[in-house]
């Protein structure tokens, strides 16, 4: 059953986009991640419009980064201060983000570019969590996760202020910087940026773990509208029909898998969330690289 | 059974109290320990730590685990100097990772020397608290031991009264 995408201008399967909706919200249900980074990905590979892509991926992990936020504030393990900090840098970072993306379509390039920055990013990640669970399993729990030094040279900057809930006493300049470059990647990219805000909250920030999945949610949730917003806004790249057949099939997709991850957890899963990010970069590479199917296309001259 | 034996299950006999954030088991700590001074017997003390959910990454999650055991450690330690203040002797601490009423249940089934399990109900009107609903409505069939259930409005003049 075909159904046309007002925004996207094509016609694509209903069942297809519903099932999409549903296998992402039950992989990132199960993972417990927001999902942006596999979602847009897939959209693009189905031959949707990146600027399309990339605000629905944005929306996607607005949608189920909510419920999170709200179940983690409720446990009070959220940092509003600190939260607060970040989102001010995000929100900066989503505006120069969104720019960029618009300058990028203006040079006709945006296509291009956010498939080398997704085969990049999701490469990189990618084996990264490859090896890490790949290590955990020969090693069983032999090796603990260290912090780093705690002293370092961002102690040294101007503007400390007190973090009462995170028990921190910095400069508001790293947690700007970092709520700043991960707005700018959730605005190119269509993520909420978790997986490198999580580590970079403990080992860059210094932050106690249990307030840092929620603080990243508080944050995630902000940019992520913002990045909605202003996409519809000025690339219009938000399709209402697109994203509510996405949400159909995400809502009953999430329930299912986080009832499912309860039981599935351990080296093993992260291993296959590895391989799922790496392959979704695999054929994103490979679509940049061979030769398209139409060598030219004809589009309005922007 | 000689008054000595009856003597010695008595100093052997455990209160155990479960260590959750309520302001309630203030009350439950303070009445085991009175309890167990008085009348002889040792308090335990059972912290559950919520497990780690699913993180992106594992170096990440083991981190989680140990700063939430090592939380769980320290709140205990703090709590057993208040029950060596009024018992004398140290508490027992147990630290245990899952859902509070099945790792209760599952400590009782492991452990015989607890005896007694000391609760205590929430002060406000909403219901007694979670875990004493539970454990006196749906699990109330699984309960290996007695319980005790102390009101949390009960001030500490009045728990001296009643030990």
């Amino acid at each position: 059953m075909q159904v046309y995408l007002p925004i996207a201008a094509m016609s694509v399967d209903v069942l297809l986009l519903v099932g999409v909706g549903f296998g992402v919200g039950w992989l990132s249900g199960l993972f417990g991640v927001g999902g942006g980074f596999l979602l847009t990905p897939v959209l693009m590979l189905l031959g949707i419009p990146s600027t399309v892509a990339v605000a629905s991926g944005a929306n996607q992990t607005l949608g189920a980064s909510v419920s999170g936020l709200m179940a983690q504030a409720r446990r009070g393990n959220v940092d509003w201060q600190m939260g607060g900090v970040l989102v001010a840098g995000g929100l900066v970072g989503s505006v120069v983000g969104v720019q960029i993306f618009a300058l990028l379509r203006r040079a006709g390039q945006v296509d291009a570019a956010v498939a080398i920055f997704y085969v990049v990013v999701l490469g990189s990640v990618g084996t990264l969590m490859v090896m890490e669970s790949v290590r955990a399993i020969f090693r069983r729990r032999n090796a603990r996760a260290h912090r780093l030094h705690n002293h370092t040279w961002a102690h040294g900057l101007p503007f400390k202020v007190r973090f009462r809930k995170s028990r921190l006493y910095i400069s508001v300049i790293p947690p700007l910087g970092v709520g700043f470059l991960i707005g700018v990647l959730s605005a190119v990219m269509g993520v909420g940026g978790g997986f490198m805000l999580v580590p970079a909250m403990i080992y860059i920030l210094g932050m106690p773990t249990a307030v840092v999945i929620g603080t990243s949610l508080f944050q995630v949730v902000c940019v992520t509208a913002s990045v909605t917003f202003l996409q519809a806004i000025q690339v219009g790249g938000v399709d209402i029909v697109l994203t509510l057949l996405l949400l159909l099939g995400g809502v009953a997709g999430a329930q299912f898998g986080a009832a499912m991850g309860g039981k599935l957890r351990g080296e093993e899963t992260r291993a296959l969330l590895g391989l799922l990010v790496l392959s979704v970069a695999g054929s994103l590479l490979w679509d940049l690289w061979r030769v398209p199917a139409t060598l030219f296309s004809v589009g309005p001259a922007w | 059974m000689t008054e000595a034996a009856a003597e010695q299950a008595r100093r052997d006999r455990v209160f155990l109290v479960v260590v959750d954030d309520s302001p309630e088991r203030a009350v439950a700590l303070r009445y085991a320990a009175l309890r167990a001074a008085k009348s002889g017997g040792r308090v335990a003390l059972l912290r559950v730590v919520e497990p780690v959910e699913q993180a992106e990454w594992a170096g990440i999650g083991a981190m989680m685990a140990q700063e939430r055991l090592e939380e769980a450690e320290s709140l205990l330690a703090g709590l057993a100097a208040q029950v060596k203040e009024i018992t004398g002797g140290l508490p027992v601490l147990i630290t245990r990772e899952g859902k509070v009423a099945d790792e209760l249940l599952e400590l009782l089934a492991e452990d015989p020397r607890i005896s007694i399990l000391v609760l205590a109900t929430a002060a406000d009107s909403k219901g007694p608290g979670p875990l004493v609903a539970a454990l006196t409505g749906r699990l109330a069939a699984k309960m290996t031991i007695p319980m005790t259930v102390v009101p949390g409005t009960m001030s500490e003049a009045e728990l001296d009264r009643v030990t």
